[in-house]
């Protein structure tokens, strides 16, 4: 009666999703760490990357060499990335950077109206249907027993452990890092300290941005996507941010994880239909008992 | 309470004032209008939905009155709508008794959502409400056999759709923001804008922070309910879809664009919006003829690039004048004016 290997599928594909909200939480988490900003059209950023990536591969994948070696598709991650954390840059200095200082409201409504930008945006470009970026290593898998694992959820295990890993070298050993690390504690000390402000709230967004551009090329390499795909993953890396703790990526990693791992393990217990359901459940349980998240600082005010 | 109410509307409403005169006449307009226009269609789809949006768009603006953002609202619509409707449906109830009751079972709803969460952060709140209405769509999905909200039904009409209900969603739409301007005028609502304006100083000066802001809530959730209600009467039919993300966006677009927290800017912004909602498709096919062919994707471009357009205008209104549109007229009647004055000098 009880399905132990789709428990463990479950369980694999959690770490999968979960990894993807990893990156998205985590470049949500840098923004408003340092620029004190709510950005809700975060998951919009993703279903760019998706797409970027997506349209890149497909053009790339007309180069019979390209595509036979897969590198259309490495290629196109490359290329969402570059492109998304451009479209971070201009984002910023033609809307947040005019409101900066604001009420705090006027930037979540401006990221409000962005998500219909884009997604408008995106269905003109490329249509409402769904699309899937096709991999490398379609099909592929590894058994291990009862259970099995597809190529594709390695792949983006591994990208996002190597992305994780630049992100933390980068804020630890380098100079941006420190500046960043420095706005982010106190901005106005910062400034003193010789901090080019202006350059960090650009290179952050440029570098949030960038990152949910991976987050979608990924995604798009593992589930079919549409342009109304970012909606949840933003409320979703919001909720992660919260389990796991303002301005600490460590905190974002396992938060995200468990995210990841909750909602397949509901998706497999209830069904489908309790996928967002369940996880926002878990997330307003966490706010009532323990408003400051499980690790984190304080959300009370 | 009566005579704090009539003390209120004592001290508050002034009927020698020039506001006073506009309210007047933008109700005569209100009254009068559909009675001119006479087509079916434009009083059921555009003029009774302004009428239903401007309660809901005012009850989003009151919640923003006290600092706070509901990304959810759509819960409570969805909550009104499909109580009431059910309360006529299955209890066989008179719908105007089902239009209470849901409105009541919403402010409960929202009662026990603000009880989790007045004490977080203005951004925490918008993310558990939305959590909460996805939620919400959820549970409708699930019961689905007590319920039958996937497939919708169609609810008992208070008044045969058409110049009645109109008048029925006049008469509520009035009182409704009538009462929230009472809210807004009163000792609550000075609190509501302290807190908004420096919630520290608010705390210091003795104003229970918490309290207000889930009376906030309450009052926002209660007439969201009841704008749930009347929805259903208006399309006279309610599904699942009620509670879209749309939903929640619309009154928040309403209450920016019109002017936010102000009375009017609701009202105004509902107009606009669903105006512009029920008239800007006749420019479809004329947008798919001079430039449809630059989006081969799309076999009809015109909604995307309408919503598009919207969502552009709607965020260079927040840049350019973020206290709406009722701001900038003052600002070009001052402009007429001094040009008028160095035009005589």
């Amino acid at each position: 009666m009880f399905d132990l290997s789709g428990l463990t599928n479950a369980l694999i594909w959690g770490v999968a999703t979960g990894c993807i909200y990893v990156l998205l939480a985590t470049g949500l988490n840098i923004i408003f760490g340092v620029m004190k900003l709510v950005n809700f059209a975060h998951g919009q950023l993703l279903m760019l990357g998706a797409y970027i990536a997506f349209a890149a591969s497909t053009a790339l994948g007309l180069n019979a060499y390209l595509s036979a070696s897969g590198i259309n598709v490495y290629l196109s991650i490359i290329i969402a990335i570059g492109s998304v954390a451009l479209v971070g840059v201009v984002l910023e200095r033609l809307t947040f950077n005019r409101v900066r200082g604001k009420e705090k409201l006027t930037e979540i409504f401006i990221s409000l109206g962005l998500i219909s930008v884009f997604e408008n945006a995106v269905i003109l470009w490329q249509g409402f249907g769904l699309h899937q970026t096709v991999s490398p290593f379609q099909g592929l898998k590894v058994s291990l027993g009862s259970v099995s694992i597809s190529y594709d959820w390695l792949f983006a295990v591994a990208s996002v452990s190597v992305i994780l890993v630049f992100l933390l070298l980068m804020m630890k050993k380098t100079k941006i890092g420190l500046a960043i690390r420095a706005t982010s504690q106190k901005s106005n000390v910062a400034v003193l300290m010789g901090v080019n402000i202006k350059k960090v709230y650009i290179f952050t967004f440029a570098l949030g941005a960038a990152l949910a551009g991976a987050a979608g090329a990924l995604y798009g390499m593992i589930f079919s996507f549409d342009p109304y795909v970012g909606a949840f993953p933003t409320i979703k890396a919001f909720a992660i941010i919260i389990l796991g703790g303002f301005g600490s990526i460590p905190g974002a990693v396992i938060g995200g994880l468990l995210y990841g791992i909750a909602e397949n393990t509901a998706v497999f217990f209830l069904g489908g239909i309790w996928r967002d359901a369940i996880a926002f459940a878990m997330l307003i349980i966490v706010l009532v008992i323990r408003p400051t998240g499980i690790f984190g600082e304080k959300g009370e005010e | 309470m009566k005579t704090s109410i009539l003390q209120a509307i004592k001290l508050h409403v002034d009927f020698r004032s020039r506001k006073f005169q506009i309210v007047i006449i933008a109700l005569a307009i209100a009254a009068i209008l559909p009675l001119i226009i006479g087509s079916e269609y434009v009083i059921s789809e555009v003029l009774t939905p302004i009428l239903i949006f401007a309660i809901y768009a005012s009850a989003w603006n009151l919640l923003a009155y006290s600092g706070q953002a509901s990304l959810g609202h759509a819960a409570f619509l969805g909550i009104g709508g499909f109580v009431s409707a059910l309360i006529g449906v299955k209890l066989g109830l008179p719908p105007l008794i089902g239009l209470f009751v849901g409105a009541i079972f919403a402010a409960t709803i929202g009662l026990l959502i603000g009880l989790a969460c007045v004490r977080l952060k203005t951004w925490f709140l918008a993310i558990v409400t939305f959590g909460f209405s996805v939620i919400a769509a959820t549970l409708f999905t699930q019961f689905d056999t007590a319920i039958g909200g996937i497939l919708g039904f169609a609810p008992k009409l208070i008044a045969p759709s058409g110049l009645p209900l109109y008048y029925v969603a006049f008469a509520f739409s009035a009182m409704s923001i009538f009462v929230i301007y009472l809210v807004i005028k009163s000792k609550w609502g000075l609190s509501f804008r302290a807190i908004h304006q420096n919630e520290q100083e608010a705390k210091m000066i003795g104003i229970n922070v918490a309290k207000y802001r889930l009376l906030a809530f309450v009052i926002s959730t209660f007439f969201a309910g009841l704008a749930g209600g009347l929805y259903v009467q208006s399309s006279s039919y309610i599904d699942v879809s009620i509670f879209g993300l749309e939903h929640s966006l619309e009154p928040l677009m309403m209450a920016v664009i019109g002017g936010l927290a102000t009375i009017e800017g609701p009202i105004i912004g509902a107009t606009i919006i669903v105006a512009i909602e029920s008239y800007l498709p006749t420019l479809d096919p004329l947008l798919r003829s001079q430039v449809g062919f630059l989006f081969p994707s799309v076999s009809n471009a015109g909604p995307y690039l309408r919503t598009l357009g919207l969502g552009i205008f709607f965020v260079a209104m927040i840049i350019f004048a973020p206290k709406g549109i009722t701001s900038i007229i003052p600002k070009i009647t001052s402009y007429f004016k001094t040009n008028k004055k160095s035009d005589k000098s």
